[in-house]
């Protein structure tokens, strides 16, 4: 018996001896950068088509729908963009093998638009040490936008959370006088970024928190936080919260029968579709006249109905995504990114390398994206590479979200 | 005859060795990658089949134990400087004890109690794993790439005087490791301590009036199991270069008891099938159609047409076939 496992065994290590010695060594470089052809460029997308947070997903079809329109009008220097578009249902791990897929057997150019804080924190090294450029990363982390020495290769595009957090605080300390907040926050990095950025914005104010509630993003509901929150004694409610949360934040305190004078939320969860169900119909007085910060053109905002830019969204839509939510605005979030990395690789010039176009997203000064508000800018340099840092307040009225005051500025790194 | 048929598996096992063996010349690198996690889920299939297949119970909660092992990898390297081979043993180890511990209370519940209780484990983990921010890196994870104890992540490795990139390289560390975790699982459910198992599952209390303490070997079912789950975690940790709390989700653990029911539950060999299905499934489900929500549709009406083609997993299907060959 025990001869016949030691020959098993040994036959295996055999085999493998040989198999080892007949594994081809690694994969050769050529002269120019993979994903390039005279009349193509090769871009690749994680995104959560599946799961939790597929909502998201209208983010790569809104960028996917714009490339196309790209492309109908003779693309970029002559090259077509194509976009690789692979599911990674929110799941890091699924991420990392998502990215493989696309770095390493669909040889894109780079990686654009991957969504997801976590998701884009799992490629970030293994991108860095492969030279491709990680492109406009979908997530308000500090850390896409401040690491720049450590990871050259990695850029922002949306005002950092510590940003919308601070303008949100400062919003307070400049109009409110004494108040007392009282804040939800997501247990994790976005939470904690959100809170702190506003803990910056009421510093050597009459603004005070009085109490802070975490909750955890796997919670099934926020009822016993909104409950503490209410027994603070505060009159202002800030809501740092993902888009589900959020919704039940607003109707707990409406059912606790808590009014406070002001509700703040952050720009994740303050879609106008997320604001329409929290609003109850409209019965929800805790929604009405919540403040946020908004940096894109939001479909269902009357002030853009004749804009140029979004009767250009919209048809963009309708040609090649008609099956699609158009009020959706994370299809404008998607656009916006497209027509950023449409505006880098034109600058980028016809004789196109992953190190000439991440010199060019390093240094922008691109004005005119018709996708974010009028005025917005994307602007890097060394050390800074988070594109987009200003931003709008608005305020949530009947149903719809409506801007006031100039623009904010916030400079994180 | 008789000597010829104890030999069969044997010579089986030998024709899987070398196909393992020689595949990567003829697949991808990248493919290669692909591969390595089939071996990832096997490993952990071979362990959760040695407690749901053989010994009757239910675990819901096998995420938790890979997530266990991932996380001891990667805290050893990172933290502890230990070389990434070095750790997988150790996860094994680790996930094993706390499996071994998780079965004294879990002789108390049997049936769907135990598959809650599982559950239960695996649904709180991710919030366990974030609640140690300082130990365990938090919801932002720990990041492996490019870290010394990693081998090939950046530069190849030699081994057996051939260069081996990391792909190439995951791909062998892995299968070695599962079959070699085959062989081990197999030695285990042919002998004694196997009859026990199967003797439990079929019936307690005929098990324990013909002498099998139920006590020791669920207790031992639910250790070994999990020190599989730990070794896998471990790999899978290794393969990803990367762990944070989302990486172990519910879902995971659900999918590996897919895996053991596609495969055959009590079986060995169907465990193969059973772990290409689980990583390739998500993978082709994808390919038939991107809009929202339909890989996941596409997904479950396979699973759904298998079981009803397959009831008895693949292990079922060679059954069948053996069965037809021989009237």
């Amino acid at each position: 018996m025990s001869r016949k496992i030691a020959f098993a065994l040994s036959a295996l290590v055999l085999t493998f001896a040989t198999g080892v010695t007949a594994a081809f060594a690694g994969p050769t470089r050529g002269s120019t950068d993979p994903g390039v052809t005279s009349t193509s460029i090769l871009l690749g997308t994680t995104s959560p088509l599946s799961g939790v947070a597929s909502a998201y997903a209208s983010v790569a079809r809104g960028a996917d729908a714009y490339f196309k329109y790209v492309n109908g009008r003779g693309g970029v220097n002559g090259r077509k963009i194509l976009d690789t578009i692979v599911d990674d249902a929110y799941n890091p791990a699924l991420t990392v093998q998502a990215t493989r897929q696309l770095v390493e057997q669909d040889k894109v150019f780079a990686v654009f638009n991957g969504l997801g804080t976590e998701q884009n924190l799992a490629v970030r090294d293994y991108l860095n040490a492969q030279k491709v450029p990680q492109l406009f990363a979908a997530s308000g982390a500090t850390a896409f936008g401040s690491e720049t020495a450590k990871y050259p290769y990695t850029i922002g595009l949306q005002p950092s959370y510590q940003a919308e957090g601070w303008v949100l605080g400062k919003y307070l300390a400049r109009t409110q006088g004494a108040t007392k907040v009282a804040v939800l926050f997501q247990n994790d990095d976005y939470g904690a970024d959100l809170l702190n950025g506003f803990k910056k914005g009421i510093e050597r104010s009459r603004v005070r928190i009085a109490a802070a509630q975490p909750y955890e993003v796997t919670a099934s509901d926020v009822q016993a936080q909104i409950a503490k929150l209410r027994s603070s004694g505060a009159n202002v409610f800030a809501v740092f919260a993902t888009p589900k949360f959020a919704i039940q934040a607003y109707v707990y305190a409406n059912k606790l029968g808590w009014k406070p004078k002001l509700s703040l939320t952050n720009a994740v969860s303050s879609a106008s579709n997320v604001m329409q169900l929290a609003s109850e119909g409209g019965t929800n007085k805790v929604v009405e006249g919540s403040v946020s910060i908004v940096f894109l053109k939001d479909p269902t905002d009357p002030s853009w109905k004749n804009d140029a830019a979004m009767r250009l969204y919209r048809s963009i839509m309708k040609r090649y995504a008609p099956s699609a939510n158009v009020d959706d605005v994370y299809h404008v979030y998607g656009m916006a990114a497209a027509w950023t990395a449409v505006e880098a690789l034109r600058r980028a010039g016809k004789d196109l390398t992953r190190d000439g176009l991440v010199k060019v997203v390093a240094n922008m000064n691109f004005t005119g994206n018709p996708f974010l508000l009028p005025g917005i800018g994307l602007r890097t340099g060394p050390g800074d590479h988070f594109p987009i840092e200003q931003m709008v307040l608005q305020r949530w009225h009947k149903g719809t979200w409506k801007s006031f005051g100039g623009i904010w500025g916030y400079r994180t790194a | 005859m008789s000597r010829s048929r104890a030999l069969a598996p044997v010579v089986a096992f030998v024709v899987l060795a070398v196909v393992v063996a020689v595949l990567p010349s003829f697949v991808s690198a990248f493919r290669a990658q692909q591969l390595a996690y089939v071996a990832i889920y096997l490993v952990a299939l071979l362990g959760l089949n040695i407690l749901t297949g053989y010994t009757g119970q239910i675990s819901l909660g096998h995420g938790a134990f890979m997530a266990i092992g991932g996380y001891t990898t990667a805290i050893l390297m990172t933290d502890h400087g230990v070389k990434d081979v070095w750790t997988i043993p150790l996860a094994g180890l680790v996930a094993g004890i706390v499996g071994f511990l998780f079965g004294i209370p879990a002789l108390r519940l049997s049936g769907l109690y135990l598959a809650l209780a599982t559950f239960a484990v695996a649904v709180s983990m991710p919030a366990v794993i974030k609640r140690f921010e300082g130990f365990t890196g938090g919801g932002g994870g720990i990041n492996l790439f490019g870290v010394p104890e990693l081998t090939a992540s950046l530069t190849p490795v030699t081994v057996l005087g051939r260069e081996l990139t990391f792909n190439d390289w995951i791909y062998y560390l892995c299968w070695t490791i599962a079959l070699v975790g085959y062989v081990v699982a197999w030695l285990l459910v042919r002998g004694r301590t196997g009859r026990a198992f199967r003797a439990v599952r079929d019936s307690e209390s005929a098990a324990q009036s013909a002498g099998v303490s139920l006590a020791s070997y669920k207790t031992l079912a639910f250790g070994v199991s999990a020190a599989y789950a730990g070794v896998a975690g471990s790999l899978f940790a290794i393969a990803t270069t990367f762990v944070n709390p989302d990486t172990f989700p519910v879902a995971l653990s659900i999918l590996l008891l897919v895996g053991v029911v596609v495969g055959g539950l009590g079986s060995l060999a169907g465990l193969i099938a059973g772990a290409v299905f689980i990583q390739f499934l998500p993978i082709w489900s994808q390919e038939v159609s991107k809009s929202p929500g339909a890989p996941a549709v596409v997904s479950g009406v396979v699973l759904i047409a298998l079981m009803f083609v397959l009831p008895m997993g693949f292990a079922g299907l060679v059954d069948r076939l053996r069965a037809l060959t021989k009237r």
